[in-house]
């Protein structure tokens, strides 16, 4: 009755690869599901497929021997992930953000809650860009960031003291930048851009909707049900 | 137009006062510049005038700030921004974030303030005129220069059309062509609009060619007001704080020199500089004696 090993992987093929395909993202996507995905699974099959308690071995390597349950919970794990990763990541590179803050203050989400979500999305190359600066201005000044694990982690401390200072620091100037444009301001907000809305857009929210109620429904029945 | 009264301010936590009984009165369409040393009170200043002291910072407040007729402590913020805009330093800070375009980014604080989609096409588009980036509108508010997007942030405020602008070190992240951008669209707006401007600068050069007036904080405290000829050409309290624009260096230089007259004001701009040059040239040539000039 629940979804077998290779379901998620069925889902990815069957729907996400051609949705990523019909958004023209299908490059970016498999990049990204290739950076974040693939060191989970890795590390997933290593841990799971080799100390896996009891279950059957199908492979030894000295003393460690891989076990066939390990290795199918490592792949329903990291199917799972790969579906849940990969739509939202598909989500990110067809949604603009401002689109989606508008759209959802329009439906009734708060609309401070709505700016959150979205300029904590933007911000995430800013921060990268600023902790590169910020290793590159302390190695300038001598830092030492490779080399021994020791080294490492004394390094971790002048990296990221400066990175969090800065960043709240920013947060203000920020916050203070936004309500100098009237952000506290009550009443209706307006938006500048339509959001045209086609009408099976809003049948296919609602089927979604619905799907996920069901689903989670059928969930609860099933746990209580055996 | 905006009027302070005896403000005494010190932020939470401190027990010094970053300002000290500060009483000015700027009218309507004036450039107001005021200079001063780290830790002055400039930012203070600007924060007391645009209302976000006591609004976002607590602190003591002591004496009374009123902008357009509105009282700092009796108004809210969301209401006090539409009488005041405050440009800030850094322009990366002050993008929404949240926005794809120059006209999107422009549009944000309509937005938030309700008006009508109709309209805000029109005060978008009219914002971007009047800081002269109608080129930029397709474009990434995050993929611009540092003065272009100053003017974008600027462009942004000047859409919810307030009657006073206080900018705090606009310029202080820009290079020499960027700050000449920030500094003809502001005196623009003051000279055609009659927007009041009250604008917190280090470029002692641009503050004397620009303003109108200036006024010299150290310690929380003012210690000149004046035209900036005044204060910025021999006042020793000020030369003491900032220095002087290079101009007064020569002007003082030539007058140690004896090719400057010993009771003559020193110049702050080029052009007081150059006519000065002339007018001592010529009085030379006449007979140098009348000019005090040996």
């Amino acid at each position: 009755m629940l979804p077998g090993i290779w379901t998620s992987y069925a889902l990815f093929l069957a729907v996400l690869i051609p949705l990523a395909a019909v958004g023209q993202v299908f490059g970016s996507l498999i990049r990204i599901i290739w950076k974040v995905v693939l060191p989970f699974a890795v590390s997933v099959f290593l841990i799971q497929g080799f100390l896996w308690t009891g279950g059957t071995p199908i492979l030894h390597l000295g003393p460690i021997s891989l076990k066939q349950e390990g290795l199918e919970f490592a792949l329903t794990s990291s199917g799972r992930i790969l579906i849940v990763v990969g739509t939202f990541i598909w989500f990110t590179l067809t949604t603009r953000p401002d689109t989606l803050m508008t759209s959802l203050a329009q439906r009734g989400f708060p609309a401070k809650l709505a700016y959150t979500i979205v300029a904590t999305i933007q911000i995430v190359p800013r921060f990268q860009a600023r902790a590169a600066a910020i290793l590159d201005a302390q190695r300038a000044r001598g830092l030492e960031t490779e080399g021994s694990f020791r080294k490492r982690v004394k390094a971790i401390v002048p990296l990221v003291v400066p990175l969090i200072l800065s960043s709240l620091v920013d947060v203000e100037e920020r916050a203070l930048a936004i309500e100098a444009r009237g952000f506290s301001h009550p009443g209706v907000k307006t938006s500048l851009v339509e959001i045209p809305e086609a009408g099976w857009e809003k049948f296919a929210r609602w089927t979604l909707l619905l799907a996920a109620a069901a689903m989670i429904g059928f969930r609860v029945w099933f746990e209580f049900s055996r | 137009m905006i009027r302070l009264d005896r403000v005494t301010y010190t932020y939470p936590g401190t027990s010094k006062p970053a300002l000290r009984d500060v009483s000015l009165l700027i009218p309507e369409g004036q450039f107001c510049a005021v200079i001063g040393p780290n830790n002055a009170g400039k930012s203070t200043l600007a924060y007391a005038m645009a209302g976000f002291i006591p609004h976002f910072y607590r602190g003591a407040l002591a004496g009374s700030v009123t902008v357009d007729g509105k009282d700092m402590r009796q108004t809210p913020l969301h209401e006090l921004v539409l009488s005041v805009g405050l440009i800030m330093q850094n322009p990366f800070n002050q993008v929404s974030g949240t926005k794809f375009t120059v006209r999107e980014e422009i549009a944000f604080g309509l937005e938030n303030l309700g008006v009508p989609r109709e309209k805000m096409v029109e005060r978008v588009e009219e914002a971007m005129a009047l800081v002269g980036i109608g080129d930029l509108a397709g474009r990434s508010p995050l993929a611009l220069s540092g003065g272009q997007m100053q003017r974008v942030a600027i462009a942004a405020i000047l859409a919810m059309q307030p009657k006073v602008l206080v900018l705090d070190e606009p310029t202080s992240q820009l290079d020499p062509i960027g700050s000449k951008e920030v500094f003809s669209v502001v005196s623009a707006l003051v000279a055609e609009r009659k927007t009041t401007v009250v604008m917190i600068e280090h470029k002692l050069e641009w503050v004397a060619e620009f303003a109108d007036r200036v006024v010299a904080l150290k310690g929380g405290e003012i210690i000149a007001d004046g035209e900036a000829g005044r204060v910025l050409g021999e006042d020793p309290r000020v030369i003491e704080a900032v220095g002087q624009t290079r101009y007064s260096k020569a002007g003082l230089r030539a007058r140690q020199e004896g090719l400057w007259p010993a009771g003559g004001r020193l110049p702050v701009t080029l052009e007081e500089a150059v006519e000065g040059f002339q007018e001592v040239r010529r009085m030379t040539e006449g007979g140098g004696r009348r000019m005090g000039i040996d």
